[in-house]
């Protein structure tokens, strides 16, 4: 339970808000590097934080994120015209840089140098493993570039789509740090899915419906543990990385591909939910990365066209009862991805949480909002960078082990849960 | 029917009761931290200290140890009734200190089929190996078990239980 002033804390991530002011330290993903495939090529509409923005690739190849709209009348600037370094507005002709500098008045005597008084707002926007990333906060605080380490590997090792997800991203993300909902709402895929199943810990998965957990801070976050009964005694760990304020990373099956998400807020009501897979030490196959284009693992099909998914709320996720009623998926609805976003979506836009009833369960869920809340606090009233900003705290990976009951996971995972360069996940 | 207009429409009812949530501090400085948590209002939780139990000697019988479970007024508590009365049984432990008193609540706890969750503090000033201690001594007895640098967790994650 959260009182309604937290959660407002928690969900509005708009400018000036305390979340939104800590979302902006981040360097954040904006954009598939495909969106912008070519020098010149349209200009693509970005709506982040609660911001609209407008992300173009100009003639000399440099990528920028600016206001949408033309100082002059307020046009889209996504009418523009991209050509001969810059972007110019359709209605009067007006010019814009990747920076935002406004290059061109043709309606103003070139000597008066009216055009460099106009300026739109801007941010940098770099491309990094197949990703555009964006940083929107103060230009002397930029942190490091993003290192996560699907990111970093070479582009025939990773796989990233985005999808829309109509609901806040707290509630989306939140889901991503509850491991006990696997055990039931995703029990039909784990066998089937070509990204997860013949992996030994499914049936651990499968066997064990009441997993115990264990939470502990991490530099960036949280670890979360989740253990269930292995044989002789021994305990079967998976260890998700939560990573502030948005990234987590799923424990690993059998030597199927990692994956892991990123929640970022489009606006209040909406998020773009970020999924990855990648392998450190060999290219995704062809059949692997088939099944990721086809939707399979957490990725989804979409609307053709869009990033919205095919099975949305307005098909009521294409629900099929029977196959519901015949155990083929728990709650009707095909796909990891879309189980959870079609249930996370059906709490509404923003989950009124002075409602909910947490249980011992939840508590990763709790200790997220707990850490969230206190950065955000350490922010607003000292100044203090939030954990995850710092690259050492992005590299980090999920991990699953089996381990003597005496062990406890944060040491006998040390090495499993940190970026070990040409080695493979440690995985069951 | 996720729109914000069709949110309005959200029935406003109550939808549980009041959960009793019994706090039981497991060493001397948890005491501390549980005393100052119960002058907060609270819905249902009562809190206990344990602390009589980590100050006995190993070797000796705890079972025998007077008074070993108490309020924080001191009077003496019997387990059995206190957690025949819970809903969840919440054990505060610090990082490095004897959390044995917990293997006796956490087996209770079982017996009646009792919810438990460990809390562990001060994980930023202990070392590794003095966390998993005591790590170690709550894992079996908790379900759920989450350590944290700064005590005000303990009352956020309190509070978001209903206690």
């Amino acid at each position: 339970m959260l009182r309604k002033d937290q959660n407002d804390l928690l969900t509005q991530t708009g400018p000036g808000t305390p979340m939104g002011h800590m979302f902006r330290c981040y360097w954040l993903p904006a954009l598939l590097a495909e969106e912008l495939p070519q020098n010149e090529c349209p200009p693509v509409r970005v709506k982040i934080l609660s911001e609209r923005l407008l992300a173009f690739r100009d003639t000399d190849g440099r990528y920028g994120l600016i206001d949408e709209f033309c100082a002059h009348r307020g046009v889209s600037l996504w009418f523009g015209r991209n050509e001969e370094s810059g972007l110019r507005c359709p209605y009067h002709g007006w010019k814009y840089d990747v920076t935002g500098q406004c290059i061109e008045v043709p309606s103003e005597p070139e000597e008066s140098g009216f055009c460099r008084k106009i300026k739109l707002k801007s941010y940098p926007l770099i491309e990094r493993g197949g990703v555009l990333w964006t940083y929107m906060g103060p230009p002397e605080r930029q942190p490091p570039l993003p290192e996560w380490e699907f990111a970093t590997v070479a582009a025939d090792r990773s796989f990233i789509s985005k999808r829309l997800q109509e609901c806040n991203w707290m509630q989306a993300m939140e889901g991503g740090i509850d491991s006990s909902h696997v055990s039931f709402l995703h029990r039909g895929e784990l066998n089937k899915d070509p990204l997860f199943k013949g992996s030994k810990g499914n049936q651990y998965n499968l066997s064990d419906a009441k997993p115990h957990f264990e939470v502990v801070e991490s530099p960036g976050g949280l670890y979360v543990g989740a253990r269930r009964n292995a044989e002789n005694g021994n305990y079967y760990w998976r260890i998700t990385q939560w990573v502030m304020p948005a990234f987590t990373m799923i424990p690993p099956r059998a030597d199927h591909p990692v994956h892991g998400h990123f929640w970022i807020p489009i606006d209040d009501d909406n998020c773009w939910t970020w999924s990855f897979d990648y392998c450190v030490t060999k290219p995704l196959t062809k059949e692997q990365l088939q099944a990721m284009l086809d939707g399979k693992g957490v990725h989804v099909k979409y609307v053709p066209g869009t990033f919205r998914p095919l099975a949305n709320k307005d098909n009521d996720y294409l629900v099929d009862r029977a196959a519901q009623k015949a155990g083929k998926t728990f709650s009707g609805v095909e796909g990891i991805s879309m189980q959870d976003a079609s249930l996370q979506e059906s709490m509404g836009l923003i989950v009124d949480r002075s409602k909910e009833n947490l249980v011992s369960t939840d508590n990763g869920i709790i200790m997220a909002r707990h850490r969230l809340l206190r950065a955000a606090k350490a922010l607003a009233e000292k100044g203090v960078t939030p954990p995850g900003v710092d690259p050492a705290h992005q590299r980090v990976r999920s991990a699953a082990l089996v381990l003597p009951p005496d062990q406890p996971f944060k040491e006998a995972a040390k090495d499993a849960l940190v970026v070990q360069p040409n080695v493979a996940h440690v995985s069951v | 029917m996720t729109t914000r207009a069709e949110a309005r429409y959200r029935i406003e009812a109550p939808n549980s009761q009041p959960r009793a949530v019994k706090v039981i501090a497991l060493d001397a400085s948890s005491e501390l931290v549980v005393k100052r948590l119960a002058q907060l209002r609270w819905n249902r939780a009562s809190f206990l200290t344990a602390s009589a139990f980590a100050g006995t000697p190993a070797r000796a019988q705890p079972f025998s140890v007077p008074g070993w479970l108490s309020d924080l007024a001191g009077r003496t508590k019997d387990l059995i009734d206190e957690i025949a009365s819970a809903d969840l049984v919440v054990m505060i432990a610090t990082a490095g200190e004897n959390a044995q008193a917990g293997s006796l609540i956490g087996e209770a706890c079982v017996a009646r089929r009792v919810m438990t969750t460990g809390l562990v503090l001060g994980t930023a000033a202990a070392s590794d190996e003095a966390l998993s201690k005591t790590l170690g001594q709550l894992r079996p007895y908790s379900v759920m078990l989450v350590s944290g640098g700064d005590e005000d967790y303990i009352e956020n994650m309190l509070v978001a239980l209903r206690a």
